[in-house]
């Protein structure tokens, strides 16, 4: 049953993101991208992550996308004229180095040679508190010095944005 | 219960799917949104390996890159809209003033 | 458990479902007789002129930035309102360095006037 919903998932997912490159109206394949955002909140419930599922509803397919879809909006993009290629084997290359690069993980996951560490929350313990809370005790403690920096990145990605948009400072 | 690779290998197609995104279209927004597939495909790694080996590592790093993501697009497409003022074009191909 | 989430999957499944099935049936049910007057977007009044699709202000742009922004900031107040009361004093001393840090950046947008509309 989870592998009949995972398939179906991952189905959705894959056409959705071939839609958002292949699509000639950005429009199209913004919105394309929020299905996909949202069929991959779909495959984190599966991994019993539900509230990296709600963040990525919450900031991919809310925040992140409305931005995109308003700077299309501001640039009043229309659809993409079929320009003469400049270089014209750029395609065929593109595909050919990313299906490579698409061998090269295959074979790595394939041969089997990923290992680590085994951790301590298992998923019995993680449900027994509950995954927001769980995740919270980890982000709060052990990883409160990133957590920290994050703000600054924030602050710096605030200024830099006022910056280059406004027109007189 | 699902392998791993499976989950291993919908995200690599998902980051090959992002790579020839970048690689083909021209229109820089369309580049952008490219990358923003990657990152989903390597946060959806970062999960599976993190469920397949008991940690919440990962999913705590997912908040990372998400925070990542969110700033790099703030800047991003700050830079596009100067660059369509300046410019009036969003082609990369065209821009080409720091190359000589 | 992921089972939990069966009634959200149809729900989802009605929700997409019903709009589709809706808008096949009239498509395929429904007479179709187009003509110059029916397709304006209003019968009566002043003509449209020019296209609908005008640039958008910048100022919106900056607004959804800070929206953003602040969404992310959110994201991390989610987890750590779940567990302050166990952080104890610590967990008020992180989470305020933090906001207080951000809050620096919406005093930098406001002292450039960001947030007026005028």
């Amino acid at each position: 049953m989870t592998l009949f919903f995972f398939l179906l998932i991952a189905i959705v997912t894959v056409i959705s993101a071939i839609l958002v490159i292949v699509l000639r109206n950005p429009i199209h394949s913004a919105l394309s991208l929020v299905l996909t955002f949202f069929s991959i909140a779909g495959l984190y419930i599966l991994l019993n992550a539900q509230f990296i599922a709600a963040i990525q509803v919450i900031v991919y397919a809310g925040a992140i996308m409305v931005l995109f879809l308003f700077v299309i909006m501001l640039l009043n993009l229309e659809k993409e004229k079929r320009v003469s290629e400049k270089h014209p084997l750029q395609k065929a290359f593109g595909v050919s180095i990313a299906l490579f690069l698409l061998g090269g993980i295959g074979s790595i996951v394939a041969t089997g040679v990923l290992y680590g560490n085994m951790g301590t929350e298992t998923a019995a313990k993680v449900s027994a508190v509950g995954n927001t809370k769980a995740i919270a005790g980890l982000l709060f403690t052990d990883w409160v010095l990133p957590f920290e920096i994050t703000s600054i990145l924030l602050i710096a990605a605030i200024v830099g944005a006022i910056v280059l948009t406004k027109k007189e400072l | 219960m699902i392998p791993l690779s499976y989950y291993l290998v919908l995200s690599a197609i998902l980051f090959t799917i992002g790579v020839v995104g970048v690689l083909v279209r021209r229109n820089a927004i369309m580049i952008f949104m490219a990358i923003e597939l990657m990152l989903n495909a390597v946060n959806l790694s970062f999960v599976a390996i993190g469920k397949h080996l008991d940690s919440l590592d990962g999913q705590v790093f997912v908040f990372f890159v998400m925070a990542v993501a969110a700033a790099e697009v703030a800047v991003g497409l700050a830079i596009i809209v100067n660059l369509s003022r300046n410019k009036e074009t969003i082609n990369v191909d065209e821009i080409n003033i720091m190359k000589w | 458990m992921p089972s939990d989430y069966f009634p959200v999957f149809v729900f989802l499944l009605i929700a997409v479902g019903f709009p589709v099935m809706i808008i096949a049936l009239s498509s395929i049910v429904g007479p179709r007789k187009p003509s110059p007057e029916k397709l304006m977007p209003y019968e009566c009044g002043v003509d449209p002129i020019g296209s609908a699709r005008k640039r958008l202000s910048v100022k919106f742009y900056i607004v959804a930035m800070l929206f953003v922004v602040f969404d992310i900031e959110a994201i991390f107040l989610y987890p750590w309102a779940v567990i302050f009361k166990d952080l104890g004093v610590f967990g008020v001393v992180e989470m305020g360095l933090f906001i207080v840090i951000l809050f620096v950046g919406l005093i930098y947008a406001w002292k450039k006037g960001v947030l007026e509309w005028e």
